[in-house]
């Protein structure tokens, strides 16, 4: 299978000229396995926040790996901004480097530490600049991940169910700081995330990956700050869950 | 104000409760050894073990001080070290490079793994009589034989600490576009630095025991010279005090490698400390 994919020579991924993410005919394998994605198109304008649905083992991470440039393209094209950050579900902090210096790793200048310093303030970190990141809290590592991932400056920010593993209360922390901060830095996002509601409160757009490809992709037209008594969200939050199978009664 | 006397009276109870367990604790540990001492000694003044075979801790610590004060000891004792120092520190060299070599990258792993895994399964002393041959009876045979025993320890601790690095840190350390040699310094070393400090102290204690059996095969210094010589005119008591040297040296290099290990892992959280075997 890999031959023939060589033979394509399709395994492109170019820069995109506007800053947002297209892929076409996005198709992947694990060995002989069937396609995890097969034939996957999807785009993001410039700026936009995309929440991807779906079933666990549906191919959510594979799709997101290959957008961070992770896995190999093997079939298909793909093209987004060169500056990319990404934040998983485990903060993947090294524990032998203090917080901030987690944060600008890799990152050169003499102002490394002003720049992680400002940006620690920005998630609400500010007072565990100088911690090691096994004293920090769930919800503390997430946050010095979501760091990391914007003192970077991305023009494409990738979040692989990054409030999965917290509490109820740290969570919905979380998802303000995430809205803040998009509205802010105007980045294109792509979380993903099992929590419908989740993807209603934060998301222009929420599509379902199933069986490899998108096969819902739902506009979500709520002013913010959205609630979840809205009829519009009501009304949404169960075409999403029709979407992905459940029906509530 | 009685609701301000309870706390603090319960409080000076509680610190007083917490030392008298310490003590306690602390107290049955030193005594064993203490009681033991005494015991032995007492059966030497008694006349039930014979001194030719076990000298008293009296006789012990009287030997001590005379060989101390008439250079014999420091003298052994130093040419021990030395030896010692200078086998380490091959070992260390040469454990380092080699498991760096074989950790990071597979051509390496494929040359240098496998016939350290061959030779590791050799006991280090068999090569003694091998090594005499080689080296003759000067300083070099000792020092190659500490230096043999202590690399494995070294190379298997290191390449398997390299091996063993998180692979999602691996995976963060690409998407955060960091170079190989970033890679290296940042991840890879500091990861793998626990099981370099741990057989660090596997190949100290490994040292030590290459440096006896080395003095005593044959040598015409060293605390295992000295031992030996001992032997010769029957003095236990120089024997023994050679044994107490030997448990110092061990007990106090031991220690060094812990104080690396406190300096070093600073990040580990503070229950992790001290747990170590
Ligand atoms: N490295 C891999 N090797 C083999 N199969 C894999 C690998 N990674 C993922 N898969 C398979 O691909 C499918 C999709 O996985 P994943 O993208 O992690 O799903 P999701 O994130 O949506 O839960 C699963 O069936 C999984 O078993
Ligand atoms: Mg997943």
């Amino acid at each position: 299978m890999n031959a023939v994919a060589m033979a394509d020579g399709m395994h492109d991924v170019t820069p995109s000229r506007d800053g947002g993410v297209a892929v076409h005919g996005l198709t992947r394998r694990f060995g002989h396995g069937p396609a995890v994605l097969d034939g996957l198109d999807l785009t993001i304008a410039p700026g936009e926040f995309v929440a991807l649905l779906g079933h666990s083992g549906s191919g959510k991470s594979t799709l997101l790996r290959t957008l961070a440039g992770l896995d190999p393209v093997h079939e298909g094209t793909l093209a987004r901004p060169d500056a990319v950050s990404v934040v998983f579900q485990d903060s993947r902090l090294l524990p032998w480097k203090r917080v901030w210096d987690n944060v600008v790793l890799g990152q050169a200048g003499a102002d490394r530490r002003e720049r992680a310093v400002a940006v620690l303030g920005e998630v609400g970190l500010g007072h565990r600049v100088d911690a090691w990141p096994l004293t920090l809290s769930g919800g503390e590592a997430q946050r010095a991940a979501l760091a990391r991932a914007l003192v970077r400056e991305p023009a494409f920010l990738m979040l692989d169910e990054p409030f999965a593993a917290l509490d109820a209360l740290a969570r919905l922390k979380m998802q303000r700081l995430v809205a803040r901060l998009w509205a802010r830095h105007g980045c294109a996002v792509l979380l993903v995330t099992h929590d419908v509601d989740e993807a209603l409160m934060l998301a222009d757009r929420a599509i379902v990956l199933d069986h490899g490809r998108i096969r819902t992709d739902l506009a979500i037209p709520l002013d913010r700050p959205r609630h979840h008594a809205d009829p519009g969200f009501i009304h949404l939050r169960g075409a999403l869950l029709d979407a992905l199978g459940v029906h509530d009664d | 104000m009685p609701a301000n006397v309870i706390p603090s009276a319960s409080v000076r109870w509680h610190g007083r409760t917490v030392f008298q367990c310490v003590d306690a604790r602390a107290l049955l540990r030193y005594a064993a050894p203490v009681i033991a001492v005494l015991l032995w000694q007492g059966a030497c003044s008694a006349g039930i073990v014979s001194t030719r075979l076990v000298a008293s801790p009296v006789q012990v610590i009287m030997t001590g001080w005379g060989l101390l004060r008439d250079g014999t000891l420091g003298a052994n004792l130093g040419v021990s070290l030395a030896r010692a120092a200078a086998g380490l520190a091959i070992a260390v060299v040469l454990g380092v490079g080699l498991a760096l070599v074989s950790g990071l990258s597979r051509l390496g792993e494929d040359i240098v793994d496998a016939p350290l895994q061959i030779l590791r399964t050799l006991p280090a002393l068999a090569m003694v009589p091998l090594f005499i041959l080689w080296f003759g009876i000067g300083e070099t045979p000792k020092i190659a034989l500490v230096a043999l025993g202590a690399t494995f320890p070294v190379y298997l601790n290191l390449h398997k600490g390299i091996r063993s690095i998180d692979p999602r840190l691996l995976e963060m350390t690409r998407t955060l576009g960091l170079s190989r040699m970033q890679t290296i310094r940042d991840v890879i070393l500091p990861g793998a630095l626990p099981d370099l400090l741990v057989g660090l102290r596997f190949a100290v204690g490994m040292s030590w025991l290459m440096l006896v059996v080395a003095e005593q095969v044959n040598a015409e210094s060293g605390i295992g010279h000295m031992m030996m010589e001992a032997q010769d005119f029957m003095r236990t008591d120089i024997i023994m005090v050679g044994l107490v040297i030997y448990g110092l040296l061990g007990l106090v290099s031991d220690q060094v490698v812990r104080l690396m290990e406190r300096a070093f892992l600073s990040w580990r959280p503070v229950h992790g400390r001290g747990q170590a075997a």
